[in-house]
């Protein structure tokens, strides 16, 4: 007599499809936190820091000494706020994010292969996408401690935090990482197919560090730049988390809220259908191994 | 060997390999356009729209659009030029650097070779950026004297590539030359004065930062096309640039010999 052979997929049930999600989950980002440790390189970690150091920099000489802490108008409408040297720390500080995201998360798979583990975990049952979350919960909890050493630096040269709405950072925050998942997502597929591993990372960080109001509020920018600026989720987070962190009045922006839950599920949407699509074009053309 | 037939066999070589890629269009296109929007739009939310430049005995209130884009012009000759050694890195991955440095070949030449293919990436700039620039925004000049142009943008790129021979050294000497190079660009823009206006570091680290020949050739081209400078009032700078084109290219040449003897005795010319 024949046994049938359990169709593990099949029996699975939800439970236990979640639990495998979630090892498999906190096994990548383990795995992700133990290389990242292990090869620390201190001049990698100052690189990362110089382009949010630059603007910090520019920005406090350009507020304290050539300007004289003069904003105008249009800034302070903007921004409800004339602090320029806050607005600048608060976009740096959660640019480090978006560095994360585009050097770390987006290369994820391009640097597997590269290693030779890519083809092994693609062997494994683990879901692709845990496998991907883990890496963004690795890449975005050691991105904390840059944002952390950049507030603490942004204090002691004249941070000064506003009326603070814990609600709004909460959503400002939660989306923000939700839409750079997406773009890390996407990121991920495009350096993986294309085997491309500066240019995509290098291009898509330079705009959004000029377009999404890293620097400047968007309002005060050319209108073609406001449009592009638009299209970026990070724009709204950004919005909302200066809104809710040094704004002098709290008032919450909802157009900013509404603006950034939509694109940012639509950045993830497209992230995991490119994932997906990405895992199979590459499995179909024998793309796993580095030759 | 010849001296020509080496630079301009270099000079293909590179040219061929490196001018129509993305990364090219990056660093030569996509980030100075980026660069300079970006530092144009720290100027923005303040009430006062002009930049003070004072040097020289200038003390006057430049347009913002002028001030980023000789700014971002210059300096992305010199990030050209910084990371131009990084074809030797191309060369130890492919396996060809060892033989390279076992011909007889002029070492200068191929240095000069290799920059001034970095060089000729430049007209991405010129003809994307500048023409980008001039298209969505108006840009003030008051050129007076054309002469003393000439010869302070020469002058600028020259000593600029006398800088780039000596930071060569760095990349045949180490195999982190990249990481270094790219750790230059941003406290070279902070002190140079290609963001911010040179009178606002202190006097002394404003001495300091004269040292870097792209603090000159901003403080030069400037005057020139923003406060209409004529070359009798950038004589300082001009004098300064003369001076690194003709002493630094002899401090490359010792320190590339210097490089190769290190990097031949510890073995780090080959991949491995």
């Amino acid at each position: 007599m024949l046994k049938q052979v359990p169709k593990c997929k099949a029996q699975l049930d939800f439970s236990r499809k979640m639990n495998l999600f979630w090892r498999a989950t906190i096994a990548s980002a383990r795995t992700k936190i133990i290389l990242y440790t292990r090869f620390l390189s201190l001049t990698g970690l100052g690189l990362s820091f110089l382009p949010p150091l630059l603007n910090l920099g520019t920005a406090w000489v350009l507020y304290n000494i050539v300007y004289h802490q003069s904003t105008s108008t249009n800034f302070v409408s903007a921004t409800n706020s004339s602090d320029y040297f806050s607005f600048v720390v608060v976009g740096s500080a959660f640019f480090v994010y978006v560095v994360a995201t585009m050097f770390t998360l987006g290369r994820t798979m391009f640097w597997d292969r590269a290693s030779g583990t890519l083809e092994a975990v693609m062997l494994t049952p683990a879901s692709t996408l845990a496998y991907m979350t883990g890496s963004m919960i690795s890449a975005f909890g050691t991105a904390t401690l840059n944002l952390v050493i950049m507030v603490v630096l942004g204090t002691l040269l004249g941070f000064h935090l506003g009326s603070l709405n814990l609600s709004l950072f909460a959503v400002g925050l939660v989306f923000m990482i939700i839409s750079l998942f997406g773009l890390g997502l996407i990121v991920n597929a495009v350096t993986l197919y294309f085997r491309d591993r500066t240019n995509t990372a290098n291009t898509l960080t330079t705009l959004i560090l000029v377009f999404s109001g890293i620097v400047a509020p968007l309002p005060l920018l050319p209108s073609w730049a406001q449009v592009i600026g638009s299209t970026i989720p990070f724009t709204y987070a950004l919005n909302l988390l200066r809104q809710s962190l040094i704004a002098t009045t709290s008032t919450a922006s909802y157009t900013d809220a509404v603006l950034l839950i939509i694109t940012s599920l639509a950045y993830l949407a497209t992230g995991y259908l490119l994932l997906y699509a990405t895992v199979k074009a590459i499995r179909r053309r024998a793309l796993y191994a580095l030759f | 060997m010849s001296f020509f037939r080496v630079l301009r066999a270099e000079f293909l070589k590179y040219f061929v390999q490196q001018f129509v890629t993305f990364r090219t269009a990056f660093w030569f296109l996509i980030l100075p356009f980026a660069n300079g929007l970006l530092f144009y739009s720290m100027y923005l939310p303040f009430s006062n729209r002009l930049v003070p430049l004072n040097a020289l005995g200038f003390n006057v209130a430049v347009d913002i659009v002028g001030f980023t884009l000789i700014g971002q012009l210059l300096y992305t000759f010199f990030v050209g030029m910084s990371v131009a050694g990084v074809q030797f890195d191309n060369e130890r991955s492919q396996g060809t650097f060892e033989a390279m440095l076992l011909t007889p070949a002029s070492r200068m030449a191929i240095m000069l070779g290799v920059l001034f293919a970095a060089a000729a990436q430049y007209l991405w700039l010129i003809i994307g950026a500048v023409i980008t620039f001039l298209i969505f925004f108006r840009l003030p000049i008051i050129l007076n004297d054309p002469s003393a142009l000439v010869l302070s943008v020469f002058l600028t790129y020259t000593a600029l590539v006398s800088l780039g021979i000596c930071l060569e050294a760095v990349f045949i000497h180490t195999r982190r030359g990249v990481m270094l190079g790219t750790m230059l660009q941003e406290p070279i823009a902070f002190v140079s004065g290609t963001i911010l206006p040179s009178s606002a570091f202190p006097p002394l680290f404003l001495q300091l930062t004269y040292l870097i020949p792209l603090t000159l050739g901003l403080i030069s081209v400037r005057l020139i096309l923003l406060a209409g400078a004529t070359l009798g009032d950038v004589l300082l700078p001009v004098f300064g640039l003369l001076a690194m084109t003709l002493v630094l290219p002899l401090l490359g040449k010792w320190l590339i010999s210097h490089a190769e003897a290190s990097a031949k005795v510890q073995g780090t010319v080959g991949l491995f």
